[in-house]
């Protein structure tokens, strides 16, 4: 199974695994409807999309999706190493080499943490668009009140699909940050398991797929959160797909997280004490730690709303409790948010200080509130359920906890304003985008505080005000970020320039129009319109009309700059000017290498740390030698060497 | 030990000039590596070396480092007995800022300066000329060579400093100052519906003080913010560094004390609010507020000989009087919300263990609309009711009246279909969630077995009991809640035949 010659179509990875897909699929279905033949249940029903039938029943469906996805795994060839060593065959150690180079590598499975960083960013970045492409057709519904061209069933499976896919879109983007920058920001020639960290991200493909899936066999109802009993008593078969989809995705994160963790604990190079790491690894850090801890609770709980549907089993309705699923739903979900946002607010604090050509204004504070969100985001998940009916004394602690996030948060903010105070500040397109995510993250988190306070998230909770809330912390934490990270490194990547004009005329149209839409969103929930409703009501139709038609012209401009980033990424990678190693004049030790970065890192370069990492202004000071000539050479060997190859191409 | 921000300028002369010699720690176990070392150092003392000890391991250069305060240590490189590793941990990645050399004799070539520099090799000898002078604040001071030099500059560059700071710091009041007139005069009552409950009182002043607290810090940094972009931007062409600051820990340590103390302040006056939302009047009037896909039921208990409570599906609340209710619902999530009274609660399935309470005490008549704030599928766009506040005259007149009305089968067929049916069942023959009741009576329906029925009063009650036993062609099984069999009474069923009987087209 492993490619090595050049072939045709069909040695390409993602197309063996999408053969795979089908053929796990029609096994799976096979089987529960033999399978209920023989035990004389009824094995088919009518295919009856209007009734939510689809001729096989739920099981043979799920079991489908199951077995559809561990296909697409065997096909796509990312475990077969494992197979061999179960044998007792070896692999090659360093199994890069064995890999075909040029774009089409892109499109199989490779265990170089640098193309899967890619194949994550371009996977996030399709991911991003369909999901936002889901909310252009409901938010063209909502220009105008009455219903128009939707139906209340398609809409619902929209939003719901535009929540979830956007979700993993979020997860993929973090997951393209981490892989290719953490190696190499710590010194290191790849991830601590290659093999994980591509089974880690090409089992998101399939999850993707049967996530997707959903839209055929009757659409979603749930919003993504998938409450029991409404998700459990949902007559359509999509929620099952919709449940195994996230499911798999999760489980991408934990073994990513693990990965990354392994990675920084184990592999930094000579010098890299904590306190030394690019702040971007201290964030990948914390994300990682939440993300390797708390997704399993998302899985569970939605595995046991799955086994609810498919076995009659009764967590959470008859003698269970709904309150008990939005608790383990929540204890993974609220700490996701900062799985969402940490490696965005690294990405500031990383671009910064190279813009500004000043120190990251109180290195270790900004690198411990990491830590401090993300230990603070563990305990305050019930703040999601002001409203739940829980028990009421628990909303008070819940509310103190929630508000302490404000703490390390602003810490955050302090810092990146007494960077830029005194800085001499470039424009440049990355540079913009972080000045963006900073005042949209602003607007984030200053509109949080109301909903953490009990009474006030009284009147917000399930508003759009809420709606409004998270759009500008995922956008100011991951959205502008993750721009200014693509263009930041597309030089390093590529090997080439994107085009300045095309980025800035992305961030100009952007910027604004993602102003409007969030404080539009939130004056509508304040005045009283309520979330994920198809439909304005009727009794506020006139107060809140122009401001519904705006926020739906200003998504409509999100998309289009979004585009405008495509295609100047496409055609850039393709045509655009040949990148210099380093272009920004950034201290960071990836831009010492050329671009693009070649297939081992620093090979045999070694890698030592000399200085800090953002001492701009400090003259003749360095972040890192990779210079062979002032390597002492009776030096025993830097740890990363230990891993790197005996010769590189 | 630096001379940074000293107070008054010429404390910060004299700080210099005592600091002139500099201080050196030679750490080496070999006696002809540390004698040869003084006295090439001592050769230039004109510089300002002054060797003040020598030690052999890490505990004595720790116990140096007390006594003699060193500002250099110069390590042997080349000594096994000392541990490099661990001077580095303790002397360059610790807080203090000393400066740490390695030098090894192997070659002339191996040093390495653990100073932040990057050095050639080369450079060693001219670093340790004037590695004295290489604190950025010191640095052209004393390349001047010039006593007093440049005073007037440094002067002005700090005046300038506070300048810059006093100038956003009143842009910034001036900003946040706007904001909050208008949050004042008008902005916060347009922000928020209309309040009409006692509950909304303490919730909106918390809103206001909000509001208000966001307006300034969102001044505060986006005015720094684009202060900093404005002024200090890089021009075209140059290609220096900005000033080397890496921070102020006395600056970090007030911004996380002080938001910690207004955080706890906020979740004070957060508990205070909620408590004030919570509070029980005497005596309240009591409705049971009951959710199923996609309508709301109101029962209120009355003391009658008939029936021991009323159905209704617009909610009447007497005005000025604390209303409890009761939430639960027959199916799945609902959320009780009317944005006018701010407060909402979810409505939970499950029975008597699962009911919720929420106090409302309205303050305004009129007519508002209850409206389901949690996603309850389908219809949850439309999952409204009215709401009619009206005094408590008028309330009892229209309770008295509901009463009377439970005589009629018909009449308590048409309760019971306003109260629970009618948000998937209508009574003009449009298409619903579920098949339209006009005509339903000794209709034929096909089923999705593909069998016919005629429908009678058995198929109604058994549909009304037995909801998935069988569905009619075309419409989704397990959407009707299962519990009709319990909640509604045998006159009530009854009553829902006589009423669908009726319908005819």
């Amino acid at each position: 199974m492993n490619e090595q010659k050049k072939g045709g179509f069909f040695s390409i990875g993602l197309v063996k695994g999408i053969l795979g897909y089908v053929v796990g699929m029609v096994v799976g279905l096979a089987l529960v409807t033999v399978l209920r033949m023989i035990l004389g249940l009824p094995a088919t029903t009518p295919w009856d999309p209007q009734a939510k039938t689809f001729f096989f029943v739920e099981g043979a469906w799920v079991a489908g999706a199951l077995l559809g996805t561990i296909f697409f795994i065997l096909s796509v060839g990312v475990a077969s190493d494992w197979f061999k060593w179960m044998r007792g065959v070896e692999t090659p150690s360093h199994p890069q080499d064995a890999f075909e180079h040029g774009a089409k590598r892109y499109l199989s499975a490779s265990f170089d943490h640098k193309v899967i960083g890619v194949q994550y960013g371009f996977t996030s970045l399709v991911v991003f668009m369909l999901a936002g492409f889901f909310a252009l057709i409901f938010r063209t519904e909502l220009a105008a009140p009455g219903m128009q061209y939707l139906n209340l069933d398609q809409y619902n499976t929209m939003f719901t699909l535009h929540g979830i896919v956007m979700i993993v879109a979020i997860l993929l983007g973090v997951g393209a940050i981490s892989n290719y920058l953490v190696p190499l920001m710590i010194g290191a020639n790849d991830m601590a398991f290659p093999r994980l960290n591509a089974f880690a991200f090409w089992i998101n493909v399939p999850a993707a797929v049967t996530l997707l899936s959903s839209i055929l066999l009757g659409g979603l109802e749930t919003g993504w959160t998938g409450y029991p009993p409404l998700s459990q008593t949902s007559p359509s078969l999509g929620m099952s797909m919709f449940f195994w989809g996230v499911y798999f995705a999760g489980m991408s994160s934990i073994l990513g997280s693990l990965n990354v963790i392994t990675t920084t604990i184990r592999m930094r190079a000579k010098g890299m004490g904590y306190f030394r790491m690019p702040i971007l690894v201290w964030t990948a850090l914390a994300t990682a730690m939440i993300g390797l801890t708390a997704t399993q609770l998302i899985g569970l709980s939605f595995q046991m709303v799955s086994f609810e549907r498919l076995f009659g089993m009764t967590f959470f309705h008859l003698e269970g409790n709904p309150i008990l699923f939005q608790h383990l739903f929540w204890f993974y979900s609220h700490p996701a948010v900062y799985v969402f946002v940490l490696v965005g607010l690294g990405t500031i604090s990383e671009l910064l200080p190279v813009f500004a050509r000043k120190p990251l204004f109180g290195y270790k504070w900004v690198a411990l509130s990491a830590f401090g969100i993300a230990l603070v985001g563990f305990l305050v998940w019930a703040h999601h359920m002001f409203t739940s009916g829980m028990e009421s004394y628990l909303r008070v602690p819940f509310m103190y906890s929630t508000l302490l996030v404000a703490v390390p948060t602003g810490i955050k903010f302090f810092s990146w304003v007494g960077t830029l105070w005194g800085g001499k500040l470039s424009f440049e397109t990355p540079s913009l985008f972080v000045l963006g995510a900073i005042s949209i993250f602003l607007l984030g988190g200053l509109s949080g505080p109301p909903n953490g306070t009990v009474s006030t998230d009284l009147h917000l909770q399930d508003t759009y005000w809420i709606v409004g809330h998270f759009h500008a912390t995922m956008f100011g934490g991951f959205v502008f970020p993750f721009f200014a990270a693509l263009y930041y490194w597309f030089p390093k990547v590529s090997g080439r320039m994107y085009n300045e004009k095309l980025g800035k005329l992305h961030f100009f149209l952007m910027l604004p129009a993602f102003y409007v839409q969030s404080l539009g969103q939130m004056q509508v929930g304040l005045l009283g319109m309520r979330r994920r409703i198809a439909d304005y009501d009727p009794a506020l139709a006139p107060d809140i009309q122009l401001t519904q038609l705006l926020i739906t012209i200003a998504a409509f401009v999100i998309g289009l700059s979004v585009l405008i980033a495509v295609v100047n990424f496409v055609v850039s990678a393709a045509r655009g000017k040949v990148a210099v190693a380093n272009p920004w004049r950034s201290r960071s030790p990836e831009f010492m290498l050329p671009s693009p970065i070649p297939v081992h890192n620093y090979g045999d370069h070694p890698f030592e740390v000399i200085g800090e990492p953002y001492d701009y202004g400090l003259a003749g000071s360095a972040y890192v030698s990779i210079d062979p000539e002032r390597a002492p050479k009776r030096e025993e060997p830097p740890a990363v060497s230990a891993t790197a190859p005996a010769a590189t191409d | 030990m630096l001379c940074k921000n000293p107070p008054i300028i010429n404390d910060f002369y004299k700080c210099m000039t005592e600091q002139l010699s500099r201080r050196v720690l030679i750490a080496s176990s070999h006696p002809l590596f540390g004698q040869g070392l003084h006295r090439l150092l001592q050769e230039r003392r004109q510089a300002g070396v002054e060797v003040v000890g020598m030690v052999a391991t890490v505990d004595e250069a720790l116990a140096a480092l007390d006594q003699l305060h060193p500002d250099l240590i110069i390590v042997d490189y080349d000594d096994q007995a000392l541990n490099r590793d661990e001077f580095l941990a303790r002397f360059v990645e610790g807080e203090s800022k000393l400066r740490v050399v390695l030098l090894s004799l192997h070659s002339p070539q191996e040093a390495i300066v653990y100073d932040r520099r990057t050095l050639a090799a080369s450079q060693i000898d001219n670093w340790l000329e004037e590695w004295t002078y290489l604190d950025e604040t010191q640095k052209p001071l004393i390349k001047q060579g010039d006593e007093i030099p440049k005073v007037e500059n440094r002067r002005r560059s700090v005046m300038k400093k506070y300048i810059h700071i006093v100038v956003a710091a009143v842009l910034v009041v001036i900003v946040a100052a706007g904001l909050i007139f208008w949050l004042e005069n008008g902005g916060t009552a347009a922000l928020l519906p209309e309040a009409a409950s006692a509950q909304a009182e303490p919730i909106d002043q918390l809103f206001g003080l909000e509001f208000k607290v966001i307006a300034f810090l969102f001044a505060l940094i986006v005015v720094m913010m684009v202060y900093s972009m404005v002024v200090f931007r890089r021009k075209k062409g140059d290609l220096t560094d900005a000033e080397h600051i890496e921070g102020n820990t006395k600056l970090e340590i007030t911004w996380t004390a002080i938001p910690l103390a207004a955080v706890l302040f906020f979740a004070f006056l957060g508990g205070q609010s909620l408590a004030e939302t919570l509070r029980a009047d005497p005596q309240p009037e009591i409705v049971n507020v009951i959710g199923q896909k996609w309508q709301w039921s109101f029962e209120y208990p009355v003391d009658s000989v008939a029936v021991d409570k009323i159905a209704s599906p617009v909610m009447y609340m007497p005005v000025d009087k604390q209303s409890i209710l009761y939430l639960s619902s027959r199916d799945i999530i609902h959320s009780f919300w009317v944005p006018e009274f701010r407060v909402k609660q979810d409505a939970l399935p499950g029975g008597e263990n699962m009911v919720r309470t929420l106090r409302v005490t309205p303050t305004k008549e009129g007519t508002y609309y209850l409206r389901c704030a949690e996603l309850c599928g389908q219809n949850h766009t439309n999952m409204i009711a009215e709401v009619r506040v009206v005094s408590q005259s008028e309330f009892d007149a229209w309770l008295t009246g509901e009463v009377a009305k439970l005589s009629d089968p018909v009449a308590i067929g048409q309760n019971v279909y306003e109260n629970n049916c009618k948000a998937c069942h209508t009574i003009d023959g449009s298409k619903g969630v579920g098949p339209s009741w006009l005509g339903l009576y000794g209709r034929e329906e096909t089923l999705t077995d593909g069998t016919t029925v005629v429908v009678d009063e058995a198929y109604i009650i058994e549909s009304i009991i037995n909801t998935n036993a069988k569905i009619v062609a075309g419409y989704p099984a397990g959407v009707m809640p299962q519990n009709y069999g319990e909640v509604l009474t045998e006159e009530q069923i009854n009553g829902v035949i006589e009423y669908i009987r009726t319908l005819v087209p």
